[in-house]
């Protein structure tokens, strides 16, 4: 995920001799699209092996939570999208989320976690997961001392970690797994990387408008999104035309307390979003169209037309990418 | 004087732990936070300074859509919270004289960080929805043109008026976004109010273009000015300074520390070289007492050769004396033999004697007598011995006397001549004892072929008298040996020693009887055994091993030499003599090996 900026533009620029090389010499270009606002997912990221399996273990590990019965598969499903395709979540003894579960895959890539970006890291969103009295209802002294107690995990942590079962290494496991959860190879990083039959014509022109429109404002880089905050209505008020504000409503202003963060979320990635329906942070719509409509009134402030709408849709289908390691 | 050399090995030591402790808190203090870990941190910081400005020029860039999406900037962000978790990891590790300080300020960094990562945060929304609103606008004056040319011509007037306030409005936004200043705002806030004021007559389809470009000139209109301020507000951001006061910091801290270190080295040449000094003095002490140690051992040495000189020449007196003894040991050995041939002679003369005394009386008490008186008659009556034989008194018992006094005469001749037998047996018998001693005395180390049971049977020859006068029944076990060359002198010695004891060994016995047993056969292919057994008084097991030593001895009259020198002479001959007994009362076995002569 770290793209460093020099190797960055000599690869641009390696790209522009290379090119203009092969022009000259009258040969076809396969040129990838390095320079459009959508960045290709790096096809891995290697992590440690062991602690990936412990992280697996713990991902799928009901013991996690107070009751026994909510792990973190229970609400991001990796065979369905990472998401439970629930408006609010069930978490525990039936008590619902406050909003709607984002999918776990490509987690790795957003610069915060949560609707609100109340954490920074994977690790940190174990921890508010675990903690949250909605959803595990945990302590971490229960939860390492649970750990500890079952001798499958005391010996694989003790062969991946140094100090064993900890909370931290615990946070670090699954972090680590969640890390392994990415979609590389979707059928338009195909294209990005220089496929050009990758996407049919009517996706290429879906990409058009989806730039054209100026989704791609928010909607940009490696996860399609997920890599800066936006307001929810921004051209009109959302909120007032959805009514029954909640809480949750609040977003990034429930972290930061500031007035201008109210109703602000992390605008959420694209990849795989025609498998994580319902969208928006409350549910609201319940298809990709629905989607796409609120978001050419409250985001964009524009009137579309149906044809370049459903253009646009048939371009988000080809984001969905191949999960890397088996769930 | 003892404790006193205790007190100094303590004081040695006293002063060798100060010196180490000297010497270890002089290294520790040149040790402090030094040049390689300031140079870390400052290429540390140089990075975190160098990022810092890329993110800087990372948000003009997206502001003026050279980035096309935001990543350059979340990446930048990641980069810089790891270094400065790293440089807070290195503030704790090492060991800074100014470390609240340093915390204090790293703390401060990390504050403008979350400060500038919040307002560039802010940028990224407000950009975006302004680059989107400033792409958009002339689409939008575009739409509202051709809605507006598709409408009824009757309506053109006011059309044309909105026309032309969005045509107006348009440039103003354009150049508003180039250079935001207040007349242009004012100017363009004006115009919308406005438009507001003249789309209310427009029909509902071109009113709605109108609204939707109106609602993105006022987006612009408020975002542009937030990104401006977003973006003043990122540059004054102190983040520059902040790592620059750091690098202060951390650079007062190091020339103070160069400088104490310095001053510390310096204690530490000047301790260098006091251990030197003290090291050559040790060093100098050492040489002279290596000089006297050499000294006394060359002295030592000297003495010692001497001293092995001395050992030599004693062991040479020893030697002699030793040699000294085995001859005596041989004189002995053969003063015993002497001793018992002489003994054993003098028995055999008691025989003579005895046998000579008998010759003599029965001579004298012999019958020649009553001969001699009947001749006599027998003269007397020459003439008429006719007569007288048949008439005389006399004369007519005489034949029938005659004929006794043959008769007796016969059995005295008889009985003299088996005496005579008898007396020249015992001499011949000592002519044999003299001729056997002989035949042993002066033989010194010669060997000849002999049957090891000759030499056996000579020993017990020598003995046979008293044996048999002591009633000691003799039993012998001969197997075959080969015929050997021996030092049949050197054998015969130990054999007539051996069988002497064995014989006196059982003087004491009374209630059984008295058995010496002989016994030869070979040891293994290699050697001869005799072995001589007795059922005598035996030998206690502490003498066991003493018997065979110089001048031991248990009897009345013994003076130790005989086992002696009889153990010696086996030793000689390269065999060896072994005492076995069960103990006092139990009887006694003398083994004898003896080697077969090397050569054959």
């Amino acid at each position: 995920m770290n793209i460093d900026p020099i190797s960055w533009d000599v690869r641009v620029v390696l790209r522009l001799v290379v090119g203009s090389l092969l022009v000259a010499v009258g040969g076809p270009v396969p040129a990838a699209l390095l320079d459009e606002p959508i960045q290709p997912i790096p096809l891995t990221l290697k992590q440690d092996p062991a602690r990936v399996e412990i992280g697996r273990l713990l991902f799928h590990e009901p013991r996690l939570s107070s009751n026994g019965r909510v792990s973190c598969a229970s609400c991001h499903d990796i065979a369905k999208g990472g998401v439970d395709g629930r408006d609010r979540s069930v978490g525990l003894n039936g008590s619902l989320t406050d909003v709607n579960a984002p999918t776990v895959l490509n987690a790795a890539l957003n610069f915060r976690q949560f609707w609100n970006g109340r954490t920074d890291s994977l690790e940190g969103q174990v921890d508010h997961v675990l903690l949250s009295p909605v959803e595990m209802g945990s302590t971490w002294d229960d939860v390492v001392k649970k750990i500890s107690s079952d001798s499958k995990y005391k010996a694989a942590f003790s062969v991946a970690y140094k100090d064993g079962v900890t909370k931290a290494n615990i946070q670090n496991a699954i972090a680590t797994f969640e890390r392994t959860l990415i979609t590389p190879n979707s059928r338009f990083d195909k294209y990005l990387r220089g496929d050009e039959r990758a996407i049919s014509a009517e996706e290429k022109m879906g990409y058009g408008r989806f730039k054209q429109y100026g989704c791609v404002a928010c909607h940009q880089g490696v996860n399609v999104g997920g890599n800066m905050f936006q307001k929810f209505g921004v051209m009109g008020d959302y909120f007032k035309k959805r009514g029954n504000l909640t809480q949750a409503d609040l977003g990034r202003y429930l972290v930061t307390k500031i007035e201008s963060d109210k109703y602000v979320f992390k605008v959420p990635s694209l990849r795989n979003v025609a498998l994580t329906a319902p969208y928006f942070h409350d549910a609201s719509a319940k298809t990709l169209e629905e989607a796409v409509d609120v978001m050419f009134r409250y985001q964009l402030g524009r009137v579309a037309s149906k044809e370049d709408k459903e253009l646009i849709i048939k371009f988000l289908h080809t984001l969905t990418g191949e999960l890397e390691v088996r769930p | 004087m003892n404790w006193l050399t205790q007190l100094n090995r303590w004081l040695v030591a006293a002063m060798a732990i100060v010196l180490m402790a000297v010497l270890a808190f002089l290294y520790a203090k040149t040790q402090h936070w030094g040049q390689a870990e300031y140079s870390a941190n400052v290429a540390l910081l140089r990075h975190l300074k160098q990022l810092d400005a890329q993110w800087e020029s990372d948000v003009l860039k997206s502001k003026i859509g050279i980035n096309t999406h935001y990543d350059p900037l979340t990446n930048l962000l990641t980069e810089m919270n790891s270094l400065l978790d790293e440089l807070d990891a290195d503030i704790q590790v090492q060991r800074h004289e100014e470390e609240a300080v340093l915390v204090r300020e790293s703390a401060q960094l990390r504050q403008v960080f979350q400060e500038k990562s919040a307002l560039i945060e802010r940028f990224k929304s407000s950009n975006s929805v302004l680059r989107n609103s400033l792409a958009f606008l002339p689409t939008a004056a575009e739409d509202v043109v051709q809605s507006m040319e598709g409408g009824s011509p009757n309506l053109s007037n006011k059309s044309h008026l909105v026309l032309g306030t969005v045509n107006k409005l348009l440039l103003a936004s354009v150049l508003f976004s180039q250079a935001a200043s207040n007349e242009r705002r004012n100017e363009i806030q004006a115009r919308l109010d406005q438009l507001d004021a003249e789309k209310i007559s427009l029909p509902p389809g071109l009113r709605e273009r109108v609204e939707v470009f109106g609602t993105h000139v006022q987006t612009i209109l408020r975002e542009q000015r937030g990104v401006n301020e977003l973006l003043s507000r990122i540059a004054g951001v102190p983040t520059a300074r902040r790592i620059d006061q750091l690098g202060n910091v951390l650079n007062a801290e190091q020339q103070h520390v160069a400088v104490q270190s310095a001053q510390y080295r310096a204690y530490l040449l000047a301790f260098s070289a006091l251990l030197i000094a003290l090291f050559l003095y040790v060093a100098a002490r050492l040489v002279h007492s290596h000089t006297v140690i050499n000294r006394v051992n060359r002295q030592l040495s000297s003495a010692n050769e001497h001293l092995e000189q001395r050992v030599q020449d004693r062991t040479q007196e020893l030697r002699q004396a030793q040699n000294e003894l085995v001859m005596t040991a041989r004189h002995a050995g053969m003063a015993e033999i002497a001793t018992n041939v002489l003994h054993n002679v003098g028995n055999v003369l008691n025989s003579i004697n005895v046998s000579v005394d008998v010759l003599t009386s029965r001579i004298r008490s012999s019958k020649v007598q009553g001969l001699m008186r009947a001749m006599g008659l027998m003269k007397e009556h020459q003439e008429d011995l006719g007569s007288f034989l048949t008439t005389d008194e006399k004369g007519k018992v005489l034949p029938s006397y005659l004929s006794q006094v043959a008769d007796l005469l016969l059995a005295e001749q008889r009985s003299a001549i088996d005496e005579l037998g008898s007396l020249s047996q015992s001499v011949e018998h000592v002519k044999m004892i003299i001729a056997t001693q002989q035949a042993y005395a002066g033989m010194s180390s010669l060997t000849e072929p002999t049957q090891i049971q000759t030499l056996v049977e000579d020993a017990l020859h020598m003995h046979a008298e008293s044996l048999t006068r002591h009633h000691v029944s003799v039993e012998k076990t001969y197997a075959q040996v080969p015929e050997l060359p021996l030092d049949k002198a050197r054998i015969l010695q130990i054999l007539v020693n051996l069988i002497g004891n064995a014989k006196q060994a059982m003087d004491g016995v009374v209630d059984r009887e008295r058995r010496l047993t002989l016994n030869v056969g070979l040891a293994d292919d290699r050697h001869l055994r005799v072995r001589v057994a007795d059922n005598g008084i035996g030998i206690a097991p502490e003498n066991l091993t003493r018997i065979f030593a110089h001048g031991f001895t248990t009897k009345k009259d013994g003076h130790g030499f005989g086992l002696h020198s009889a153990v010696n002479a086996a030793r000689e001959m390269g065999g060896t003599l072994m005492a076995e007994s069960a103990g006092s009362g139990a009887g006694a076995t003398f083994t004898l090996i003896l080697p077969f002569p090397e050569s054959r």
